[in-house]
């Protein structure tokens, strides 16, 4: 070769030439797609939203939601108000599901800082939905989800997502025998504690007819990510408690 | 095979066999375990190695005399990288719905070894052609081994294949749930994907006896 | 005691290579020998320990969204995470080259012990996941970064030391000859991945204090003399191949 590939001054160019073009590359592809990727999430945080108060494509046993083109005018239609929770103030904001639970729940390991809390209330055959986003963590990155419920707190549908879980395992949370088992199970104990949901692994309810045990089935191989949705359900909405609370003595 | 000399299409033969990633070069271990607890999973994972292989191998042949040998380990994992990188956001921007399938993948390609070793071991030292057939080859057998191993795993752990009830409804007991049969859930946990593989290497080796080692 | 509790859980209930598989290529090539497989251990215990904590401060003041904003509030707005895969590769990479060469440089000695690892380790997913776990379970202090990084490596070390030992013990016993090398290995490592699973249900039991469990640990260490030479290097070099 005409080079001298093992020169020091040469191995030093090669890697300044490698970092600007890949840099570039990089931040070119980025901030061209960034628009059509942020538009996407929004639409897909509709979707899913839509999907928790029942509004989706389903058939069979697969998960469909309504199309990207229907997703915003479903969500005006039926997303009655948008609220978000600071303290005890409860604040009206038609803004409100651009708030990340993700960037909130960082911003509040400050403890000065008052966590928002995010509330898309749906009202759909003159029902009332509770719509409540919540994030914690499975077995390799983040799993969140949306729990539609009505003033009970009792489940009235669930979507649930993952961002890298074990295929065939963990990443089953978003499948139909997961998250319909969901659907009629009370957040709230007869006292009216919070009791949350289980995930478990030993209730003997595969079928998930009782639906005042506070469990629901678990999936096979995938304990960690079991457990994370148990701690996300348990952490998150329990948040909501106060605002329930006070819903019921209106 | 006229497009192919018989030099090229031993490349893309022998690693379905005698010199197969998994099996005997012992590369891409982690992902083979993680993803094959269903068949899809492993067939979708197989086919973005394929892709990533064959694009990866050829770039970094293209590059291969221009790299400092010093650092091209820094320089291999960058393109793969990149490659990897842009592609999920490309697939991010205009196809959603396919890129929440495969995204779960993107960190189990980039830190997946056959691509690293297969860089290292051919594209170095070889021609854009060759290095083509060499990466579709190796994915090819990386792919046999993986496409086995989720088939008997979901079969047998789950009792469907490609999410199709095979043996009967499970919790209703119909089927061959009716005769007393039970899924054996334990399938469907990482370390029996080890002792599958272990079987795969001791059916192969027991009929090439070449590859026996002592 | 959050130290310790971290320690127990990346060493025993996250093992990288028995619970998250992790880090297998070199951990099934390298075992043959206990000594090769120390110090391959111990270089993964090394470089995680330095790379876990350096990803920590680039994931929490450059790439994490508003992470920036320490430079300049108008940077807040950044949100650089779709880099942290090719970053976190890249310090990997470089640390491990850097380390290669002062190690060659000052300690001879070291470098031919740990040297000839260090290239194989740049390609072990095991230090990669290190990072990544990191940045996904957001751990929140430096300090815990150092811990997960020292816990892991330990917990990489002491699996691809156990399956070493073995391996050496198993070449007296009568296994068929197909299975022989990699074959047993493969099964065997399933099997000890099933004893490491018990220890999933430890620290799991909400919200009570742990405590208890961390005292139990027994360490079993088959340590043998560290031997070096060129018998390694071919070793390895065959085993790439």
């Amino acid at each position: 070769m005409a080079i001298n590939t093992d020169k020091n001054s040469y191995t030093i160019l090669f890697a300044i030439g490698m970092v600007i073009i890949v840099g570039t590359l990089l931040a070119a592809i980025d901030s061209s797609l960034k628009q059509r990727i942020e538009t996407n999430k929004i639409l897909e945080k509709q979707q899913n939203i839509l999907y928790a108060i029942g509004m989706n494509n389903n058939e069979g046993n697969s998960v469909s939601f309504v199309s990207t083109d229907q997703a915003p005018s479903l969500f005006d239609k039926y997303i009655v108000s948008q609220i978000y929770i600071q303290d005890d103030k409860i604040v009206e904001d038609d803004e409100a599901y651009l708030i990340e639970v993700k960037k909130e729940k960082t911003l509040a390991k400050d403890p000065t800082y008052d966590r928002r809390l995010p509330l898309f209330i749906a009202e759909k055959d003159s029902v009332r939905y509770y719509v409540a986003p919540i994030r914690g963590k499975g077995l390799w990155d983040a799993i969140w989800a949306y729990i539609a419920m009505d003033e009970n707190m009792t489940i009235l549908g669930a979507y649930f997502d993952h961002k890298g879980e074990t295929p065939g395992l963990g990443a089953n949370i978003n499948q139909r025998f997961f998250m319909d088992d969901f659907i009629g199970e009370k957040l709230l104990d007869s006292n009216g504690n919070f009791g949350g949901i289980k995930v478990s692994k030993s209730n003997l309810d595969p079928r998930n007819e009782d639906k005042d045990d506070h469990e629901v089935d678990a999936i096979a191989g995938s304990t960690i990510t079991g457990d994370g949705v148990s701690a996300m359900i348990k952490s998150d909405l329990r948040l909501y408690m106060s605002y329930f609370k006070k819903l019921k003595q209106e | 095979m006229g497009l192919l000399s018989k030099k090229d299409a031993k490349l893309i033969l022998d690693p379905l066999s005698d010199n197969n990633p998994i099996t005997i070069q012992v590369l891409g271990i982690c992902s083979a375990l993680a993803i094959t607890a269903e068949l899809e999973a492993s067939v979708v994972m197989s086919v973005a190695v394929l892709f990533v292989m064959g694009v990866g191998n050829v770039v970094i042949s293209l590059i291969r005399n221009i790299i400092p040998s010093r650092i091209k380990i820094i320089v291999q994992l960058i393109v793969i990288a990149t490659l990897v990188i842009i592609v999920d956001l490309v697939l991010k921007a205009y196809a959603y719905e396919l890129s929440k399938t495969l995204s779960v993948f993107v960190g189990l390609i980039i830190t997946n070894c056959i691509i690293m070793g297969r860089f290292e071991a051919f594209a170095l030292g070889n021609g854009l052609w060759r290095s083509f057939l060499d990466g579709i080859g190796n994915a090819f057998g990386y792919a046999i081994i993986l496409i086995i191993v989720g088939f008997f795993r979901e079969l047998l752990g789950a009792g469907t294949l490609w999410g199709y009830p095979v043996f009967g409804d499970a919790i209703d007991k119909t089927g061959l749930y009716a005769w007393g049969y039970e899924n054996n859930g334990f399938m469907l946990l990482s370390p029996m994907a080890l002792i599958v593989v272990g079987i795969i290497i001791w059916i192969q080796r027991s009929k090439s006896t070449h590859l026996i080692e002592d | 005691m959050e130290h310790i509790e971290l320690l127990f859980k990346s060493i025993f209930i996250d093992n990288m290579v028995f619970a998250t598989f992790l880090g297998m290529c070199s951990y099934l090539a390298v075992s043959k020998k206990v000594s090769t497989a120390n110090g391959l251990g111990a270089a993964v215990i090394f470089v995680l320990t330095i790379t876990v904590p350096l990803n920590w401060l680039l994931d929490t003041y450059v790439l994490q969204d508003g992470a920036m904003k320490w430079l300049d509030p108008s940077l807040e707005e950044y949100d650089l995470s779709f880099l942290s895969f090719i970053l976190f590769i890249a310090t990997i990479a470089t640390m491990v080259q850097l380390v290669e060469i002062i190690v060659e440089k000052f300690s001879p000695a070291l470098y031919n012990s740990l040297g000839i690892f260090l290239p194989l380790i740049a390609v072990n997913c095991a230090i990669l996941g290190g990072s990544l776990f990191m940045q996904s379970r957001e751990i929140p202090s430096l300090e815990l970064a150092f811990t997960y990084g020292i816990g892991s490596g330990i917990g990489w070390w002491l699996a691809i030391l156990s399956i070493a030992a073995i391996r050496e013990k198993i070449r007296y016993s009568n296994v068929p000859s197909p299975l022989r090398g990699l074959g047993i290995t493969f099964i065997i490592t399933g099997l000890m991945a099933i004893g490491f699973m018990s220890f999933g249900g430890m620290l799991t039991g909400g919200d009570e204090a742990p405590e208890a469990a961390a005292k139990e640990i027994i360490l079993e260490s088959e340590i043998d003399d560290i031997e070096e030479g060129d018998q390694t290097v071919l070793d390895i070099n065959k085993e790439i191949e």
